[in-house]
């Protein structure tokens, strides 16, 4: 269409009244794995142009299709509609180049959780970011005053902690480094009522508020089952019913991924030092015969392939 | 007096500059999709050619900046002068409790508009946005708020009140309230001048059959009853929306599907309606042309849709004890005779009576209802933004005494 020559800018005189826009026009998500398109889902949900950074082809495929069929089943069970679907993918752009980062107001970093590949990715980030851009990284294990030391903007680093699955969960733990500043914890919380979460503040901390406290509960209840007080299924139905838990101990650790648990424990063993938080013995026996929980479709429970449990009667 | 008329949604603006002497529209237009990086703006300018842009719009107040801009452009615009502008008009959604009429919206309306955001949370911050928009870019012009609450504010409470605790319409303020007021006002003062009988003396039933549809009760002049309700779900089947449903099934659903709060009102508001039973389209004229090629999941959503409608007559003609004309407007009531037909048809108990010819190709404003008909039946094209720029200016005017 001719008209569509003609520029907003052309309507006005001069086209600076920009200035005092919202701060959060464009985000980078570094890393396409199931937490990096959460966060991309959700970001983009909420109106923010978003773009999701891998490091090759296949894996951003990948991730295109996984986050289009999470939403085609949202779509089913009534929970999105398809406009919205069109709107968010509408919005995510897909990218290999990281140099795409550089255009962001906010960069997020959700790759590997391993502490090199972090160190080297922040490195290059504050090389190519506007030295005001606060870099996020999603880690839940590694400390951030180590990270930011690779950079230039130790008061930028900041992290966000989003549990799984994402766009469901309404909260985010903001977790401030040693040299996080006021400033970015404040903008950051900023952002994240912006994208609908709920943020608490934390210190860096071996398993923040959520994990710390939700643990050595799951480990607590494989206990009383290993000690074999209750069954996995009144143990689950205690916890459900008696405290008004949407699901029961065993089967929330089977759904989190019995190895993500271990691992979880052994940190907070590792680092905190005190008895209390050692993994149980058939936490391990599950993990060492590869039940994983609803991944591999048996854990403390048997699962069909929509992650419900079978019951055998 | 030239009224620009607003109404403001969460990412687009809708406008008409209308010229209130003779209701005549000078220009109008909108723009969609604020808040991204490529908001379209269509404008059209009386007796000229349409233009659309697009570009960059980051908020309401910037949009707002470029609907002045456009009708003060020298090639498509209509004003040489943002002062000619005298007045501006909002449509407001939600007036909650308070407003019970237009009003001139001053700091303390203001106010109590930013107290019935919890009533509306989708369509009142918009609307906030809007008129916080237009204070900027046209300040010192008087504005108006017209509520689609208001022509509702008078029911009685025997038809406000829901069969639940009162202590929930203490605390917060649960009660039905009713939408589309605007155009139920503005159709039934149509339909009384088409009679040639005061409004004043006249049982009207209206029904607004859009995109999201509702019927009102209007004895003599006033709004005693609507289908909407809390919200704009209750009553009708709508494009997407349930309309009525027994509560419970919200809960029962919720446990069997394992469904959020949210979740579950995408649900009702979203895929339900002629879209869920259909499982085609929300859009009527698809599910007619379904219809006609035997889709039967199509024509259980087109009973449905028109059985409720009928359904309402007959509760509203027992409310009013009895009804002297019936009004179709919105998209699909001023659009479909097939709706308009299954609705009239087998109420001649009523004395109601369709002429099937005039029911077919209505022209304007028109009676389609038989000369032997008790009731009249007519089709009247609704006109919110008319209603919202005469307010305003009678407001203004009343001001300035």
């Amino acid at each position: 269409m001719e008209n569509d020559k003609l520029k907003l800018e052309d309507l006005l005189n001069d086209s600076s009244h920009n200035e005092n826009a919202a701060q959060f026009e464009y985000v980078a998500i570094i890393g396409a794995g199931i937490m990096g398109q959460g966060i991309a889902q959700t970001v983009a949900a909420a109106g923010i142009d978003t773009v999701i950074i891998e490091k090759d082809e296949h894996h951003l495929d990948e991730a295109k299709k996984q986050m289009e069929n999470r939403m085609n089943h949202e779509i089913e069970r009534w929970a999105m509609t398809e406009s919205e679907k069109k709107a968010i993918l509408g919005r995510i752009n897909w990218q290999l180049d990281i140099d795409e980062a550089s255009e962001c107001d906010l960069i997020i970093e959700a790759i590997v959780e391993n502490y090199q590949l972090k160190r080297i990715l922040f490195k290059k980030l504050d090389e190519i970011a506007d030295p005001d851009t606060i870099l996020v990284s999603n880690t839940s294990t590694l400390s951030l005053t180590n990270i930011a030391q690779v950079t230039n903007r130790k008061d930028k680093i900041i992290g966000m902690h989003f549990l799984n699955p994402v766009p469901k969960v309404p909260l985010v733990e903001l977790v401030k480094g040693m040299d996080t500043s006021d400033e970015t914890v404040a903008k950051t919380k900023e952002f994240a009522q912006k994208i609908g979460k709920t943020a608490i503040e934390v210190y860096e901390y071996p398993g923040f508020v959520t994990t710390r406290a939700i643990v050595p509960l799951l480990n607590e209840a494989m206990h009383i089952l290993l000690e074999g007080i209750a069954s996995a299924k009144d143990i689950d139905t205690a916890m459900k019913l008696g405290y008004n838990f949407p699901m029961g101990p065993l089967e929330l650790a089977d759904s989190m991924g019995l190895e993500e648990v271990l691992t979880w424990m052994e940190q907070l063993y590792k680092t905190l030092g005190e008895p209390r938080y050692r993994p149980c013995p058939l936490l391990r026996k599950y993990v060492r015969e590869r039940k994983l929980g609803k991944k591999t479709g048996e854990g403390f429970f048997k699962y069909d392939t929509d992650g419900h449990i079978i019951h055998k009667d | 007096m030239k009224v620009l008329v607003l109404n403001c949604g969460s990412s687009s603006i809708k406008y008409q500059l209308i010229e209130t002497e003779v209701g005549e529209v000078l220009a109008k237009g909108q723009i969609e999709r604020i808040g991204m990086s490529s908001a379209v703006l269509t404008h059209q300018p009386k007796d000229k050619e349409q233009i659309r842009i697009v570009g960059e719009i980051l908020d309401h107040s910037i949009a707002m900046e470029y609907v002045i801009a456009v009708l003060l452009s020298p090639n498509h615009g209509v004003l040489t002068n943002k002062n000619e502008i005298d007045a501006v008009g909002h449509r407001v959604v939600h007036g909650g409790e308070t407003f019970s009429g237009s009003v001139l919206i001053t700091d303390e309306v203001l106010k109590a508009l930013k107290d019935n955001i919890e009533l509306a949370p989708l369509h009142n911050p918009p609307n906030l946005n809007g008129i916080a928009a237009a204070k900027e870019h046209l300040p010192n012009i008087p504005q108006c708020g017209v509520f689609d609450t208001a022509f509702h504010a008078q029911m009685p409470p025997h038809a406000f009140l829901y069969g639940i605790p009162f202590k929930l319409y203490k605390r917060y303020k649960i009660r039905r309230y009713g939408f589309h007021g605007t155009s139920h006002r503005f159709v039934s003062e149509r339909a009384a001048a088409i009679i040639g009988k005061p409004l004043e003396e006249l049982k009207i039933i209206t029904a607004h059959l859009g995109n999201g549809g509702s019927m009102a009760a209007i004895k003599y002049g006033k709004s005693i009853d609507t289908t909407m309700g809390f919200t704009p779900l209750e009553g009708l089947l709508m494009g997407t929306r349930s309309g009525d449903l027994d509560p419970s099934i919200i809960t029962y659903v919720m446990g069997k599907e394992e469904l959020s709060i949210s979740e579950v009102n995408t649900m009702l508001n979203k895929h339900s309606g002629l879209a869920g039973i259909s499982g085609e389209s929300s859009d009527m004229r698809e599910i007619e042309q379904a219809v006609k090629e035997g889709d039967k999941k199509a024509n259980y959503a087109f009973d449905v849709f028109n059985y409720r409608i009928k359904k309402y007559v007959g509760a509203y003609s027992a409310a009013m004890n009895g009804v002297d004309a019936i009004v179709f407007t919105g998209g699909i009531g001023e659009n479909s005779p097939t709706v308009r037909n299954a609705v009239c048809s087998e109420m001649d108990f009523l004395g109601i009576k369709l002429d099937p010819e005039l029911n077919e190709n209505p022209t304007g404003e028109a009676i389609i209802s038989s000369s032997n008909s008790n009731v009249k039946v007519l089709r009247i094209p609704t006109n919110e933004e008319l209603v919202i720029a005469m307010d305003t200016k009678e407001i203004v005017e009343e001001h300035k005494k």
